[in-house]
């Protein structure tokens, strides 16, 4: 009896912390596969890789905590991205070609909200519709060229701020804004109500259609952050660039143990997630594993988290039904 | 609220229609005594694709007698083959195919040749159709001219790293096979450190550099496929004056490779000019048209950009716009 508890606590810790004993287990090999691994300007170098995709795991995350998921992330990304750019060429205002990207971004997301609250569209279709329409704006905005020339404006995603780069940076202020939101307010719990079971959320008073739009909102300023540092990074501005980006923060998401049933899920596991997929992906350059090779690992990485996170929760429930 | 969807949704058509019929000549055989051609583009997303589709519309309106329609095959098989069989239903005078993928288009275009409409293909040509005509630059020579320069260039025993293009594609593998052949394979003392698919995207290709810069302790030249990933390769190490002399070949002769030529970042790359193709399709398209001539396979230049002579490519993406 004793024992038996003992191993399911045993089993809880770990299946609570296992994300991140992935991510010191992975850590490890990769060391020791590569010796180079472990420099500080390569780790610096993975946050960095990791940055745009991780920031846009963020909105994911609330979202997909909520029932819901964004498949236009990538797409808003760019339309947000090449609209900033060519603010910034034709007026040098780095504020104001900021505030032009997320109010983009922040647009797109609304149109989404709209679909999905008042016409009960299912997000999986609302944003697939707008991944679409916001990549054929941005090529057409763009007649599909690249624009190059954008000065000082790169230094904002390839600069740093005391030794320390600006993605990096706004990747924390963001994992910090997030972790917040989720934990400390009334939005955040309200999102988790939604997301565990809609009808009781509704029932207990919370304004379901509202929470649902906000939350598009905020994952809408998230991507207009990483437009502004994905476009400063590749310096240029790119309408077919971030493409498949979204599967890239859902992968992040979903490794991170976010459920895709919604109500479970926080922003540090997403991180987690995410730099297990980048020191997945650095290392297996950097030892040379050939590149088809590489998709097929990636690609099981993400089947195996979901099994597990399924026979985890399963477990759970099968222990719960035995204990009453 | 549905009769509102449902009266947007009308209008929204009708929009789409008119304006398609305004920018269409007509769709029923030869109007107002002017030739109709379709233009099947591979994908509007792809840059290159997408400087083409615009120098091809620009060069149509310069004939008199000529009316273009562009459509964008969105770089999937099955799209690309259902818009030739549209033009070939709709009777256009001549059908200009960019493939997606040669092979599954060939069947299409036979289609198109039996029905009697000229067929031109082009960036690739799709070979050995009888009837048929094609304008194309050879993607084998487009990397030779490279090769050439970089047997002089490249140090005794030098490590270099290899960007590919996606797998599959036929200027991706012939450009790679180039290389094989007119480079590698004459230079043994040259080890490949890293090589990778980063499917022709600057943000691919920098992550893969700057991994690369860690796990090796020199780089002599990066080799890249295209100019759109030695750009993104370039952006790692540009401001790192132990790679201040790497080499750096690509292929295209964008706007962007001119520049990092001129600032001397970049080493070569081959023009495979937008604006020669669209003017020898639209010259080969109306000597079929008139009975000049009836069957025509011409190959364009492809230029050697160098430090040397990369002001007049600078001038000509200056005329075009595409330099400020």
């Amino acid at each position: 009896m004793e024992k038996g508890r003992l191993n399911g606590s045993i089993f809880n810790t770990l299946s609570k912390y296992s994300i991140y004993l992935v991510l010191v287990v992975l850590f490890l090999i990769s060391w020791m596969a590569n010796e180079n691994f472990i420099t500080p300007q390569n780790l610096k170098n993975v946050a960095n890789q990791i940055s745009v995709s991780t920031i846009l795991a963020f909105g994911q995350t609330i979202l997909v905590i909520a029932g819901m998921l964004d498949l236009s992330s990538g797409s808003v990304l760019a339309l947000a991205g090449v609209l900033l750019v060519s603010t910034y060429v034709n007026t040098g205002s780095l504020i104001l070609s900021f505030l032009v990207s997320i109010i983009v971004a922040v647009i797109c997301n609304i149109i989404s909200g709209f679909m999905i609250t008042k016409f009960k569209t299912p997000p999986f279709i609302a944003t697939l519709a707008m991944m679409t329409m916001a990549r054929g704006a941005a090529l057409l905005y763009t007649k599909g060229q690249n624009i190059y020339q954008i000065g000082d404006y790169v230094v904002f995603g390839q600069g740093e701020t005391l030794g320390i780069p600006n993605p990096i940076i706004m990747l924390v202020i963001t994992l910090a804004i997030t972790a917040y939101i989720l934990r400390h307010t009334v939005f955040g719990r309200s999102v988790y109500a939604i997301g565990g079971n809609e009808e009781a959320a509704n029932a207990s008073g919370i304004d379901v259609n509202k929470v649902k739009m906000k939350a598009y909102i905020l994952n809408g300023i998230f991507v207009g952050i990483a437009g502004v540092i994905f476009m400063s990074r590749v310096n240029g501005g790119m309408p077919n660039g971030a493409q498949g980006y979204e599967f890239k923060a859902l992968t992040a998401t979903v490794i991170g143990g976010t459920s895709f049933t919604g109500g479970v899920g926080n922003a540090i596991g997403t991180v987690a997630g995410a730099f297990i997929v980048g020191f997945l992906d650095n290392i297996m350059v950097m030892v040379g594993v050939h590149s088809y090779l590489q998709q097929v690992v990636r690609g099981a990485i993400i089947a195996l988290s979901v099994i597990y996170d399924i026979w985890a929760k399963s477990r759970k429930k099968g222990k719960k039904v035995q204990s009453a | 609220m549905k009769k509102a969807v449902s009266l947007l949704l009308v209008v929204l058509m009708l929009v789409t229609f008119v304006t398609g019929c305004s920018n269409n000549s007509g769709n029923e055989g030869k109007k107002d005594g002017k030739y109709r051609i379709a233009f099947i583009a591979r994908a509007q997303a792809d840059s290159f694709a997408a400087w083409l589709a615009n120098s091809v519309m620009e060069e149509a309106a310069k004939y008199d007698d000529i009316t273009l329609d562009v459509f964008d095959g969105q770089a999937n098989d099955d799209t690309e083959n259902a818009l030739i069989e549209s033009a070939i239903a709709n009777k256009y005078d001549v059908i200009i195919i960019q493939p997606n993928n040669g092979e599954a288009q060939r069947p299409y275009a036979e289609k198109a040749v039996q029905a009697g409409i000229i067929t031109i293909t082009t960036n690739a040509r799709i070979a050995g159709i009888e009837g048929s005509s094609s304008v194309d630059a050879d993607p084998y020579m487009q990397a030779k001219v490279n090769c050439d320069l970089a047997l002089e260039l490249v140090p005794e025993g030098a490590n270099v790293v290899v960007l590919n293009g996606p797998p599959g594609n036929f200027h991706a593998d012939e450009r790679r096979r180039a290389w094989e052949i007119e480079f590698f394979q004459k230079r043994p003392d040259v080890k490949i450190v890293g090589e990778e698919i980063a499917n022709w995207n600057k943000d691919e290709a920098m992550n893969y550099m700057e991994t690369w810069v860690q796990a090796n302790d020199k780089i002599d030249a990066i080799i890249s496929m295209n100019d759109n990933m030695a750009a993104g390769a370039l952006e790692v190490v540009k401001d790192n004056p132990k790679y201040k002399d790497i080499l750096a070949f690509g292929v295209d002769g964008t706007a962007e490779a001119c520049l990092l030529i001129k600032e001397g970042l970049m080493t070569s790359t081959s023009l495979q000019s937008a604006y020669d193709l669209a003017e020898a399709l639209l010259d080969t398209a109306h000597k079929l048209l008139t009975g000049e001539e009836t069957e025509i396979n011409i190959d364009i230049d492809c230029p050697l950009i160098t430090k040397d002579n990369v002001d007049e490519y600078i001038e000509m993406h200056r005329r075009a716009g595409a330099i400020q």
